[in-house]
């Protein structure tokens, strides 16, 4: 069983998009202040951004989970919100449902999801229409096993 | 031990922290009334050179007279030194005034700016990785990427700056003429600011530069101006004109902060200038935003070089009269253009290595421990007034508690904690006053 040894919690507002992106940036400085592979670093923060985006944009409330165990970086990001109906058409990429607004200032690209599997070694979403979607990201913190 | 583009003088220093307060990444420390650089932190912006009200910080430049060891001189100038000097001074005064110091020769890099552009152009083109590529023209936003953006290094264009194509071109050529051997000939870089310096002294990619060296324009400015003077007075004989020396106008947009706008044509493009700005996108970039940027010029200073630390006129000044120089140049030369397509397909434009990351704290703990020490940090900082008065020595609060984790500070150090820290204070700065 991996041992936990840092954990955080974030509360992201809905429809907050001036202040989005303070918690991954935050995740970041606490990742490289922890010297991790810059490569791995990255890929916490895209994750950590579009999940933090996700919310911003559909749903009302969020609390992002950051935690650090000796073996991964684990994101778990749930939400009140509107949930997704079929969570295979979301993970394609290019598919989205944004308003053209959201396109308008260059949000909502259909990228988020898929994103958010490009980036992670295992992930999990549950969601359930008109309550709310989970999410749980974990990248490996030893690339060699 | 890392080398940097400036010394700080002990004997100088009189422990005003305003260079600690001016450092943007928080690598100075005054804690015996003497400013300290944490040199693995320290990218060579210069921001502490700037603010030392004791001038006790002086860039790593060479001084005329150490330059002079070389059989064949050689300056190699910045083109902001041709928007330095009053309307009457043109590019052939400063050329001269150069030479009347004590350079054999000085070389106008305008090919090796058409050539860089060129092959800036062309990785753009054939780049197939994460965007945005980002210009290394500044040696500072390279360390930068090095210190606290390792992730985005490969996003750096591995393309030699003209300087150094240049310090090439000025060996060859003057060894060939002279017929001396090529270490004889000492090729100065005439500089805006001591990080181009450093990083001919020491380069981010770890292999020698092809300079020798550099001459802040601060320390010429007097010498060219009064050189000028003296010979109009005895002279009137007709000068080059900027056109003869300059050719077309590509060196001088190069020296001004959107320069490659017009290189990089039908690209997304974006300039950015001034280290906090530069941050500010670059945590975005690494978030993943602005995917849609594919070049990115960026500069250390407010303005670009033209603001450089060792530069005389404020930058406004000098970008107008570069502004009114370009003004009488063509947009592109015949000359140069043929001069490029006879080097561009025979010179190496790449830079000889590749750029690391530079990673802080080599004797880094594991993670567990290194947990334990942030958890620490956060104690001790929760404990401490975060007035950030920096009087213990440490730009702010956060930064003591940090240290005070890592072993290096000692929570005595903050005031409201020790009588004694208050007491050394007073020696040291009251101790002519009564």
């Amino acid at each position: 069983m991996a041992e936990e040894l840092f954990k955080k919690v974030f509360t992201v507002h809905g429809g907050n998009f001036d202040r989005a992106g303070e918690s991954s940036t935050e995740i970041k400085d606490k990742l490289k202040d922890l010297n991790i592979d810059a490569n791995l670093v990255r890929r916490a923060v895209v994750i950590a951004f579009e999940a933090e985006m996700n919310v911003v944009m559909y749903a009302n409330v969020g609390t992002m989970n950051f935690i650090i165990t000796d073996e991964e970086i684990c994101l778990e990001i749930s939400d009140e919100g509107p949930g997704i109906a079929d969570i295979e058409q979301a993970m394609q990429e290019g598919f989205s449902t944004a308003s053209d607004e959201m396109r308008e200032m260059g949000f909502g690209f259909g990228m988020g999801l898929p994103n958010i599997k490009k980036n992670s070694d295992f992930l999990k979403i549950e969601s359930d229409v008109g309550k709310g979607t989970r999410v749980f990201a974990r990248i490996r913190l030893n690339t060699d096993d | 031990m890392i080398e940097h583009g400036f010394k700080i003088d002990h004997e100088k220093c009189r422990g005003k922290l305003a260079c600690m307060r001016a450092c943007p990444t928080g690598a100075i420390r005054v804690k015996e009334g003497k400013a300290e650089v944490l040199s693995d932190l320290c990218i060579d912006c210069g921001s502490c050179l700037r603010v030392c009200p004791s001038g006790a910080i002086s860039p790593t430049t060479r001084s005329l007279k150490e330059v002079k060891d070389f059989k064949y001189k050689v300056a190699v100038p910045s083109a902001i030194i041709f928007g330095h000097f009053p309307m009457g001074v043109t590019p052939a005064h400063v050329i001269d005034g150069l030479k009347s110091l004590g350079f054999d020769s000085v070389y106008a890099y305008v090919v090796e700016v058409a050539l860089a552009n060129r092959a800036i152009r062309d990785y753009v083109e054939n780049w197939k990785g994460r965007y945005p590529l980002i210009s290394s023209n500044c040696p500072v936003i390279v360390k930068l990427i090095q210190v606290s953006y390792p992730g985005m290094i490969e996003q750096l264009i591995p393309i030699y700056p003209p300087r150094e194509i240049a310090g090439r071109e000025v060996k060859q050529r003057f060894s060939e003429k002279l017929g001396i051997p090529k270490d004889e000939i000492g090729a100065i870089y005439i500089t805006s600011c001591q990080a181009k310096t450093i990083s001919i002294l020491e380069s981010a990619e770890g292999v020698k530069s092809n300079l020798d060296g550099a001459i802040g324009i601060s320390d010429l400015y007097n010498g060219i101006l009064t050189a000028t003077f003296q010979k109009q007075k005895k002279d009137n004989d007709q000068k080059l004109l900027s056109k003869d020396l300059l050719h077309g106008m590509e060196m001088l947009q190069w020296s001004l902060s959107k320069g490659q706008r017009t290189n990089l044509q039908g690209y997304r493009y974006m300039s950015l200038t001034g280290l906090s700005n530069v941050i500010q996108v670059f945590d975005d970039i690494e978030k993943g935003k602005l995917r849609n940027i594919e070049f990115l010029e960026c500069y250390a200073c407010w303005a670009g070089c033209i603001n450089g630390n060792l530069t005389v006129d404020n930058f406004y000044v000098t970008r107008t009269k570069l502004h009114r120089l370009m003004a009488e140049l063509p947009e592109n030369d015949p000359w140069v253009e043929s001069e490029v397509k006879r080097r561009y397909a025979k010179e190496n434009c790449y830079a000889k290595a590749d750029i690391k990351p530079r990673h802080l704290r080599s004797d880094m703990v594991d993670i567990k421990e290194r947990i334990a020490q942030i958890k620490q940090a956060e104690d001790i900082l929760a404990a401490l007034p975060g007035l950030n008065c920096g009087l213990c020595g440490a730009p702010d609060c956060r930064t003591l508690a940090a240290d005070i984790a890592l072993g290096i500070s000692q929570k005595t150090d903050c005031v409201f904690f020790s009588k004694d820290r208050l007491e050394k204070l007073r020696r040291i700065h009251l101790n002519n006053k009564g």
